[in-house]
This record gives C-alpha cells, sequence and structure tokens, in this order.
C-alpha cells in the first residue's frame, strides 16, 4: 500500500505542474484547446490523488503497521470506523485529506465551468493547481503520511490514537471544518483570475456564490462540532475555551460572514469591490494562517501536532505567497476597482452592512491580537505573555451584541435611505419586544448580568424583526393571491431564497448567541461525597448511589451512579465516567449530562477517592442546548439559501 | 467633509476606542505569563509572589487529603523517568481535590499560586494545577513555548 500510495502521489505531482504550466500557456494565449489540457490535468491530478488515500485508508483498515503514520495512530483494538478516521488523526493525513478535497472542489469547478467563464478559467485552474502542488511537495518531501518504519522497529500493534479523539464527532467535525476552510479556494481562485485578466464585473461572485455559502455552511458547522466535542469530552464544563485552535477556525470565519454581507451591496449598489476582493483574499489566507498557527506550534495549544522547522517555514511561506500574490494583484488593478456610486445615506441598509463589516473585522482584531499576543509579547518585552479567556469575552462580547443589534436593524431599513414614517412603522415592535423581554428579566430574576440582560432583549428584538418581516410577506401573499399561510411560506421561500433563507440563518444566530449568553448564568460546585449522601444545586438534589469498576475493554475505569431528582421528582441517573486508555496509557473523564431547554446539569467524575467517596464536580449550564438548536436552524437556513431552483436554472439558462 | 472623511474617522475613532479598551483589559488580570522552570523559580522567587512552575510530580508523592480538601505532592526539575536524583524539588498543596485527568506520579505538571515559608522550609500553595499530555502522543512531543518561533 506504501508504495501504491506514494507513487501515486508523485504521479499526481507530475501531472499538476503539467497542468499548471497549460493552464498559464492557454491563460496568455487564449487558446480553448491547451485549457482543455489544463482542465483534464486537474481530473487526473484528482483521480491519482484519491488514489494515494484509497491507499491510506486500506493500510489504516488492514493493520499495515509497516507504514509509520498507521502504526502510530492506530491500534488493533479500535473499531473499523476509528481506524479509518485516524487518518485525519494526524499532521501528515490531514494535510492528505486537505489536498484531496481541495482537488475535489477544482474537479467539480472544472466540471461546472466547462461550458461557461472561459477566460477566467485558465487562471482559476492555475491557482488551484499552484495550491495543489505546493501540498503534494510537502507531502512527498516533509510530512510523508506512506513512509516506511525500518523493517526491525515493525510492531504487531500500532500505538493507538489519542482517546479524546475516539468520539463519534471526530469522526466528522474535521471532515466538516476542512471542506469549510479548504472551500474558499474556489472564490480566492476566481477573485484571482479576477484580477489577472482584469475583467473586473461581478461573475466572480456571482459565480461563487454558491460555492462560498457551501464552504462557509460546512466551516460553521465545523466550528460548532468542534464546541460540541470539547463539551461532551474534554470535560470541563464548557463549549469553547478561546484556544488557538479554535481562533484559527473562527477567524477565516469572521471574514468570511463580513463578504457575504458586504457582497450583497456591490449587487445592489455596484459599491465596495476592492472590499469584497480583499475580504476573500483574507479569507482564504486566513484558513491557511490557521493551519500554520495550530500546526506550527508558534502559540500554545491543546491540540498542536508536533513541529518540524522545515514544515513551519514551508507553511510560512505558502502563506504569506499567497497573501502577496494576491494582494499585489489587487494593487495593479486599483484603479478599475474604484466604485461609481457613493454611499447616499447612514440611515440605509448598505450602512447598516457596512457597520456590520467593521464590526466583524474588529472581532477579528480582537481574536488575532489576543490568539498572537505571546508572540508580539516576547518580540517586544522578551517575555511570552499570553491572553486568557476573559479578555475575549469582554472584548469580543459588546461586539457581539452589537451584531445582535445590526442583525435586528438590517430587514427594518431601506435600501440608499431610510424615511422617518416608515422607520417608525418598522421599529414599533421590535422595540416593544426588546423592552418587553428586558423588564421581563429585571422583574422575575434575581440575576442583574449586564451582557445576560442585554443579549437577551436584543436577542428579542432582532428574532421580531425578522418576524414581522416574515409575516408581512405571509399575510401579504395570503390576501393578494388567496394562498394559505403554508403555501405562502413556502413559496417566499423559493421566490426569494436568499432573502428569507437568510432570515432564517438570522434567527438560527441569534438562538446560538442567545444560547450562549447563558453561561454569564453558569454555577459549578466541587464537592466530595459519600454513598448515601447528596450535592444540592438550586432546586436540583444529586444523590450518590455508588460507583463500579468499568467492564473491561480497551479501556477501564470506574463509572459513578447519581439520581438526580428536582424536589422529589426523579429525573435521571447519572453516570459519569473515568476512565483509563489501556494502550495509550491516558486517562479521560467523560461527563454525564442531563440536558433540557433551560439548562443543563453536566457531571464530571473527578475521582474516587480510597475511603469510598467521590469527588464529583457539577455544573449547571443554562440555555446551552439552544446553541445547538440555533446551529440546526442556521444549517436549516444554509441549505434553503443554496437549494438548487429548477425555474431559476433554466431563468438563468435562457438569458 | 466628504463622506469618506468621516467614515474613516469613525473607523478610526471606533479602533482608538476599542484599542484603549482592550489595553485597559490586559492590565486588568486577564493576562498570565508563561511559566518558569523549577529551578528559575527556586533562584528568584520571593514568599507570596504569585507565579506559575513547570515540573514533574514525582513518582509516589501525591497524597490526597480528602477531608482537608487537599492533594498534597513534590514537584522535581527534571523527570523521573530520566534517571538521576530529579533535580530540585519543591512541596506543593494543591487547595482542591480537582485534578486534571492527566495528574499523575511522573507527569509534567504546571502548577500556579505562591510561595509559603522561605528558604528551608519552601513550600508552595496551588490554586490551579495544570498536566501536560503524555509525550508518546504528537500533542506535546516538544515544549512549543519554548522553543524559539521560527528557528
Amino acid at each position: 500500500m506504501a508504495e501504491l500510495g506514494s507513487y501515486s502521489l508523485r504521479i499526481a505531482l507530475l501531472l499538476a505542474v503539467t497542468g499548471l504550466c497549460t493552464a498559464v500557456y492557454a491563460g496568455r494565449r487564449g487558446n480553448a484547446n491547451w485549457q482543455r489540457v489544463a482542465d483534464r490535468a486537474v481530473w487526473a491530478t484528482f483521480a491519482f490523488v484519491s488514489v494515494a488515500m484509497g491507499a491510506l485508508f486500506t493500510a489504516f483498515a488492514t493493520h499495515d503497521f509497516g507504514i509509520a503514520y498507521v502504526a502510530s495512530h492506530s491500534a488493533r483494538s479500535m473499531d473499523l470506523s476509528y481506524r479509518l478516521a485516524a487518518l485525519w488523526g494526524g499532521q501528515d493525513g490531514s494535510l492528505l485529506l486537505w489536498l484531496w478535497i481541495l482537488l475535489a472542489y477544482a474537479t467539480a469547478c472544472v466540471l461546472v465551468n466547462r461550458h461557461r467563464n472561459r477566460k477566467l478559467m485558465p487562471w482559476v485552474v492555475a491557482v488551484l493547481l499552484a495550491n495543489a502542488i505546493f501540498f503534494l511537495a510537502l507531502l512527498l518531501g516533509v510530512t510523508d503520511p506512506f513512509e516506511k518504519l525500518p523493517p526491525d522497529h515493525v510492531m504487531s500493534d500500532g500505538r493507538g490514537l489519542n482517546p479524546l479523539l475516539q468520539h463519534p464527532v471526530m469522526l466528522i467535525h474535521p471532515l466538516m471544518l476542512y471542506t469549510g476552510l479548504v472551500g474558499f479556494v474556489i472564490p480566492y481562485a476566481f477573485a484571482f483570475a479576477t484580477l489577472v485578466t482584469g475583467e473586473l464585473g461581478t461573475q466572480w461572485f456571482r459565480t461563487t456564490r454558491r460555492s462560498t455559502l457551501f464552504a462557509w455552511t460546512f466551516l460553521s458547522i465545523g466550528v460548532v462540532l468542534g464546541g460540541r466535542w470539547a463539551y461532551e469530552v474534554l470535560g470541563w464544563g464548557g463549549y469553547w475555551a478561546w484556544d488557538p485552535v479554535e481562533n484559527a477556525s473562527f477567524m477565516p470565519w469572521l471574514t468570511a460572514t463580513a463578504y457575504l454581507h458586504s457582497v450583497m451591496i456591490q449587487e445592489k449598489r455596484n459599491m465596495l469591490k476592492t472590499w469584497n476582493l480583499l475580504l476573500i483574499g483574507l479569507t482564504y489566507s486566513l484558513c491557511l494562517f490557521g493551519t500554520f498557527l495550530t500546526r506550527s506550534g508558534i502559540v500554545q495549544s491543546v491540540h498542536a501536532f508536533a513541529q518540524t522547522p522545515i514544515f513551519t517555514g514551508l507553511f510560512l511561506g505558502y502563506v504569506l505567497v499567497t497573501m502577496t500574490f494576491f494582494g499585489a494583484a489587487l494593487w495593479f488593478r486599483r484603479k478599475g476597482l474604484r466604485s461609481p456610486n457613493q454611499l447616499e445615506s447612514m440611515l440605509s441598509r448598505e450602512a447598516s452592512f457596512l457597520l456590520n463589516n467593521w464590526v466583524f473585522v474588529a472581532i477579528l482584531m480582537v481574536i488575532f491580537w489576543g490568539t498572537l499576543f505571546p508572540v508580539f509579547s516576547e518580540a517586544l518585552s522578551g517575555q511570552r505573555i499570553a491572553v486568557g479567556p476573559k479578555f475575549f469575552n469582554t472584548m469580543a462580547g459588546p461586539l457581539a451584541l452589537l451584531l445582535l443589534l445590526l442583525t435586528g436593524v438590517g430587514p427594518l431599513i431601506a435600501w440608499r435611505r431610510a424615511n422617518a414614517a416608515s422607520l417608525r412603522r418598522q421599529f414599533l415592535w421590535p422595540i416593544v419586544a426588546c423592552a418587553a423581554m428586558a423588564g421581563l428579566l429585571l422583574l422575575t430574576s434575581a440575576q442583574r448580568d449586564l451582557y445576560g440582560l442585554a443579549a437577551w432583549s436584543l436577542g428579542s428584538f432582532a428574532l421580531t424583526a425578522i418576524l414581522q418581516d416574515f409575516s408581512r410577506a405571509i399575510r401579504a401573499r395570503m390576501r393578494g393571491r388567496k394562498e394559505n399561510p403554508f403555501r405562502a411560506i413556502v413559496t417566499l421561500l423559493v421566490r426569494n431564497q436568499q432573502r428569507y433563507g437568510g432570515y432564517v440563518v438570522h434567527i438560527g444566530a441569534i438562538l446560538i448567541l442567545m444560547g450562549t449568553a447563558g453561561s454569564v448564568l453558569n454555577v459549578e460546585r466541587l464537592q466530595n461525597i459519600q454513598p448515601g449522601a447528596e450535592i444540592e444545586m438550586g432546586e436540583y438534589r444529586l444523590l450518590y448511589l455508588n460507583a463500579e469498576a468499568i467492564p473491561a475493554q480497551h479501556y477501564g475505569g470506574a463509572v459513578a451512579r447519581l439520581a438526580l431528582y428536582r424536589g422529589d421528582e426523579g429525573l435521571a441517573v447519572m453516570q459519569p465516567e473515568k476512565r483509563m486508555y489501556w494502550l495509550e496509557e491516558q486517562p479521560a473523564s467523560i461527563p454525564s449530562v442531563y440536558s433540557t431547554l433551560r439548562e443543563d446539569v453536566y457531571v464530571i467524575l473527578t475521582a474516587i477517592e480510597s475511603d469510598g467517596s467521590a469527588t464529583v464536580k457539577v455544573y449547571r449550564n443554562p440555555l446551552v442546548n439552544w446553541i445547538w438548536i440555533g446551529a440546526v436552524v442556521f444549517v436549516l437556513g444554509c441549505i434553503i439559501v443554496m437549494w438548487p431552483h429548477p425555474e431559476r436554472r433554466t431563468r438563468r439558462e435562457a438569458q | 467633509m466628504s463622506k469618506g472623511f468621516q467614515i474613516a474617522a469613525g473607523a478610526t475613532a471606533i479602533a482608538l476606542l476599542l484599542g484603549w479598551y482592550g489595553w485597559s483589559q490586559l492590565e486588568d488580570g486577564s493576562t498570565f505569563s508563561y511559566y518558569q522552570s523549577l529551578e528559575e523559580f527556586l533562584l528568584s522567587s520571593e514568599i507570596g509572589e504569585h507565579a506559575r512552575v513547570h515540573g514533574y510530580v514525582a513518582e509516589g508523592s501525591i497524597q490526597r487529603d480528602v477531608p482537608g480538601r487537599q492533594v498534597l505532592f513534590v514537584v522535581q526539575e527534571s523527570p523521573p523517568h530520566a534517571g538521576g536524583d530529579g533535580g530540585a524539588r519543591l512541596d506543593v498543596i494543591f487547595t482542591s481535590l480537582e485534578t486534571p485527568d492527566l495528574f499523575k506520579g511522573g507527569a509534567e505538571v504546571v502548577v500556579e499560586g505562591r510561595q509559603l515559608g522561605g528558604a528551608g522550609n519552601r513550600r508552595f500553595e496551588a490554586d490551579k494545577v495544570f498536566a501536560k499530555c503524555p509525550s508518546k502522543f504528537e500533542g506535546s512531543q516538544s515544549d512549543p513555548t519554548r522553543s524559539a518561533a521560527l528557528d
């Protein structure tokens, strides 16, 4: 298998280099035949890299421990699904996966555009293949996943996979995240081709709209799944810690989200051309930079892979080249990108979108400086100083509130210039809802946390604004076309999928933000109890029943049983585990969670003490479920926006 | 004033405000320094001083004092499996029972807290203990905080 994989990668490299040369030649000469050759080179490269992926999967499935990567990331005792997922459990395999996804996108792009965008395509293919060549060279030269162990080092079993990664979420989380991160190469390539050819129209973003949304959706899913995994596996009671690896995936999400908004201004008003190109260049660069950041170990992270200086240097070079080329092309075309239109009024939807962009960029800056603070402080003062989650929360929190406000204002305010009468009509109910929520919270809750109060009030404001827009449109259809309400909703979503699908995405985002604000009311308690004793937490009681050994498998350990009561009503038996993975010699605490729409009770077994008592940590985390619910709504909205629409397609083809 | 100027002025004002706010947050104790090695700490520390110290848990030194809700252990300079006497040692009192998963004899740890008692009777009262992954996994083969960024 090692030979098959290794030679496939070598052939793929040859094909990619050939494809790059022909694509550049075709682009310069405008030669369609050479371009067809380049297109086919993309398919062929993809085919050979797929063979390499297949070879590595097969090696994992068949316990081929002669391959160093397989031996150090799997073991016979692991389920087949985890052995296959071990392919992205380490650096070498992750890079192969990255390359494969990149080429899958490239192939799809070439197929979709075989009759379209013929002027841009040579440069698009050139950019895609140039990226692929970098990864191919890296895989063949520095991080070879097919490297064989010397014969006298081959063992009958592998060393296993980090037990923290042996979790169902880990089967798909990296796939989602990479599909998101890598996907931004498509808009990047089209933006680059636009700048090279000087075809500065709207074609590049119209063509890449769906693929950008696709990548963005998967990046969002990846980020949320990462949080879910942390919540269920890491056992510290939270889902987001502002760890560099989390920030690395969040930064490109911020610029991409800003782009998705500002590109609408370009579409409607032909403004912000340079800004949009800049955002897309920045997004792709941040995707690469994030990978560099977490893989290079320049900032400490729980997820950092082992580093080799040569890898670090090469990857940093790659990120810089990606940025420099794009920046230079943008500078070269700066005159052609001037906008004929000006912002007319600060009271317009454009202005609110612009403000939204600033807020996204401000959050990006906060996270960027915060994440890299150890590096900067070392350069300035010689001492590495890190900033903790408190810094990020206090900095990004108010900005998130501003976003929440803008989410509500967006649908209420007209394009170009809003007038006073329309503003009054639009803002009345959302403001009433906001005030009602604030009043309700102040009257009923003893908790007076400013952030929570603001988040839930502004959340109600934004939700009402969106629902008001929906209901007006639905009622208009019911009156005008005599449709029943259900039919009216469906037609709305079908006819204007971008607008109303976008609102569904917003509802999801609002729910997520309102859910995360629940963390201001988190309560935690560490207690040592004997069997038969209880822990009290608000209206909950946890009765410690007993503890016993986990039936031996590839891990052992203890499970504690605690009965959860509210008043006298028995709710659940919670069974937090303390595991020991034998082969990997690594312990893990698996929390037990009782989850309702209102709050989660989250229990961790810290230790079974020698006197038979248990040390237990209990968290009460309000509203966590709304984060996952919000995420589902969010993705649903994304699907509505992206859903291929037969009527629209025929109309486009007719044009 | 042109629109462009207004926008630029607004953006600058917001950026300055944010920068100032961020700076004030930094001084507010939300930052932390990276740690010192045990030997560095023993050379420089003073009683009561807040510190983060890196070392290894001496084998067999962990005592869980459940009634007292604390864990006592000894931190030494070099890993026990490296042989030798393990270098400098420091008694640590961890004021919680909430030890991390990876905490055990021989584990690489960072303890955060303050020093009690002077030379001769030096102890360390830790309010936080961080344990690092076993070095078998890629996650921690080397210490990222000490390797220079891009050498």
